[in-house]
């Protein structure tokens, strides 16, 4: 029996592939786990150049989850592609790179540096972080800017192209159907859900940034709900993510009609998507 | 493996001891830590196998049991993970990493260390006190809690030789107020020595500007909010500024310390904080 899938044109040994902004750039890793048994690693959300991130704290644990605002802390794709990719190219994995951008110009930017750089099997685009004040979330609550982030990314790359959805919209099948229509070849559902935690001793908010993205098991049912809606309304394949922590929360996405699935937070207790709890 | 490299393990609970007040020490069979850990570093750990709670909890490791593969740590109830392992029965298993992070430098040669803990920060230091007598030196303590409850361990600092001057906020054991108020005292009439801090950011940062005042040499150990250990998650980095660097940089406490040099540290309220520091709408 074989657990490979095929993926926008792409062949993965199996369905687990492990969340941007959970896994590093994948080398933090590579001494803690064996790389080649994943189906594939999504990089940590790169911009051009590299990013400070959020103001800490920046993460809480809340019941089953994790709150966060990390803001996209990064080294930047040029600084990925020099020091980062030769690194991953010894293990047997494949290799996606999460590129976000300030404007249109940005994400196609960053997606034609990515083309041009050996041992990436697809670039996953991110519009639908809540922790940054422009892009992000900004261009994935919009189905016009949706439309035209992904069209641009599309005419800058060869490679699959993969909007990652965020959930704090109305209709996900509505959003998934435009990266359809923009010429996407898959997309991820979903990003974090937006949330706020107060310590109630101080009377503020507890990440520094104010509102953060919540996962981990907490959002499963809502990630499988929406997982589900996008797979019904496009003929593209869906990749789900959202709080899975075994084998059998990572069937209920492939049942929902999911091709293959990320681990998110799990990673950070397990140091090891493919480990079960 | 490499030698020092951090393991991924699920670990057994081998024997659990309650102190006084809301602390317990715990002794976990890992053999790689108890083999390769060193003062000043830690262990990212959780109570049992499930995904119950999400994250790992970053303990300082207290004590080494090579002969055994154990290590020790010291636990203070204080939410839902720490509950989780205090409720721990030995036999049970938990999911552990380690060991992680930086750990303590040797004083330059002449200078007395000082060994400056507040509550649980006081757990890497017995580590640190043992490695120190190994090597003839022998440091001297500070340890300040809220009450005399909050004070572990005296006993074994005893027995090392270690001498220990406690404070207490209300004065319920040793000197009356925070343990910096000694520790001015004694450093007015011994100007030799080298700074070492465990504890709430509060005391840290208090230890760093009495190190910059006096020109004292000065290592902290930093405990953000932490949630991998290995540098993926990015949530636990604090402000470090090198000389020569234009300003601080964020580094992840949990790989490039927790150990830093005071002097690099850019404390929260202080200038060249990095830009968008502070609460920002969303």
């Amino acid at each position: 029996m074989t657990l490979a899938v095929e993926l926008a044109g792409i062949r993965l040994k199996n369905p687990l592939i492990a969340a941007s902004g959970t896994f590093g750039y994948g080398v933090e890793c590579q001494d803690l786990m064996d790389l080649s048994l994943l189906g594939g690693i999504v990089s940590k959300g790169l911009y051009l150049e590299p990013r400070d991130g959020c103001p800490t704290p920046r993460i809480v644990e809340t019941p089953s989850g994790l709150l966060n605002a990390i803001g996209l802390q990064g080294v930047g794709v040029r600084a990925f592609v020099r020091d980062v990719l030769p690194a991953l190219s010894r293990w047997d994995t494949r290799v996606f790179v999460n590129v976000c951008g300030d404007s249109v110009e940005e994400y196609a930017e960053v997606a034609r540096i990515v083309d041009a750089a050996p041992g990436v099997a697809g670039v996953e685009i991110n519009i639908s972080c809540p922790n940054v004040k422009k892009g992000g979330i900004a261009f994935g609550g919009d189905p016009h800017m949706t439309h035209e982030v992904v069209s641009a990314v599309r005419k800058a790359t060869r490679l699959p192209v993969i909007p990652k959805l965020s959930p704090n919209v109305a209709d996900i099948g509505a959003f998934a159907r435009v990266c359809e229509q923009a010429g996407a070849d898959a997309v991820s559902c979903i990003n974090t859900v937006l949330a706020l935690a107060i310590d109630v001793e101080t009377r503020r908010p507890r990440l520094a940034f104010g509102t953060g993205g919540l996962s981990g098991p907490a959002i499963r049912p809502i990630a499988v709900r929406m997982a589900w809606q996008a797979a019904r309304e496009v003929r593209i394949p869906v990749i789900g993510v959202g709080g899975i922590a075994s084998a059998a929360d990572a069937l209920e996405f492939l049942i929902a009609g999911c091709r293959a699935v990320q681990i998110g937070t799990a990673n950070f207790a397990t140091a090891s998507p493919t480990s079960t709890q | 493996m490499r030698r020092g490299m951090p393991v991924n393990r699920v670990v057994r609970l081998l024997r659990r001891e309650p102190l006084s007040g809301d602390y317990f020490r715990l002794a976990f069979e890992h053999p790689e830590v108890a083999t390769q850990g060193r003062a000043g570093q830690f262990v990212m750990i959780k109570a049992g196998v499930s995904a119950e709670p999400p994250l790992r909890r970053p303990f300082s490791l207290l004590g080494l049991e090579p002969e055994r593969g154990a290590f020790t740590l010291l636990l203070k109830t204080v939410g839902p993970g720490t509950r989780a392992l205090a409720a721990m029965q030995e036999g049970e298993p938990a999911s552990c990493l380690g060991p992680l992070g930086s750990w303590f430098q040797p004083p330059p040669s002449g200078r007395e260390p000082l060994l400056i803990a507040g509550g649980y920060g006081i757990a890497p230091f017995l580590l640190f006190s043992r490695d120190l007598r190994a090597r003839d030196v022998v440091p001297r303590a500070f340890y300040g809690g809220r009450t005399g409850a909050d004070l572990q361990l005296l006993d074994a600092f005893g027995a090392l030789g270690v001498p220990l001057v406690a404070a207490t906020e209300d004065g319920s054991l040793g000197a009356r107020g925070y343990v910096t108020l000694p520790l001015e005292a004694y450093l007015d009439s011994h100007p030799s020595v080298a700074l070492y801090a465990c504890g709430p950011d509060a005391l840290l940062h208090a230890v760093a500007r009495i190190a910059a005042r006096r020109g004292l040499p000065a290592q902290v150990s930093l405990d953000p909010w932490m949630g991998c250990g290995i540098g993926t998650c990015l949530g636990c980095v604090v402000r470090i500024q090198h000389a020569g660097d234009p300003r601080p940089r964020y580094k992840c406490a949990c790989t490039e310390g927790p150990v830093f040099d005071a002097a690099t540290v850019a404390w929260p309220g202080e200038s060249g904080s990095l830009a968008g520091g502070g609460l920002a709408a969303p």
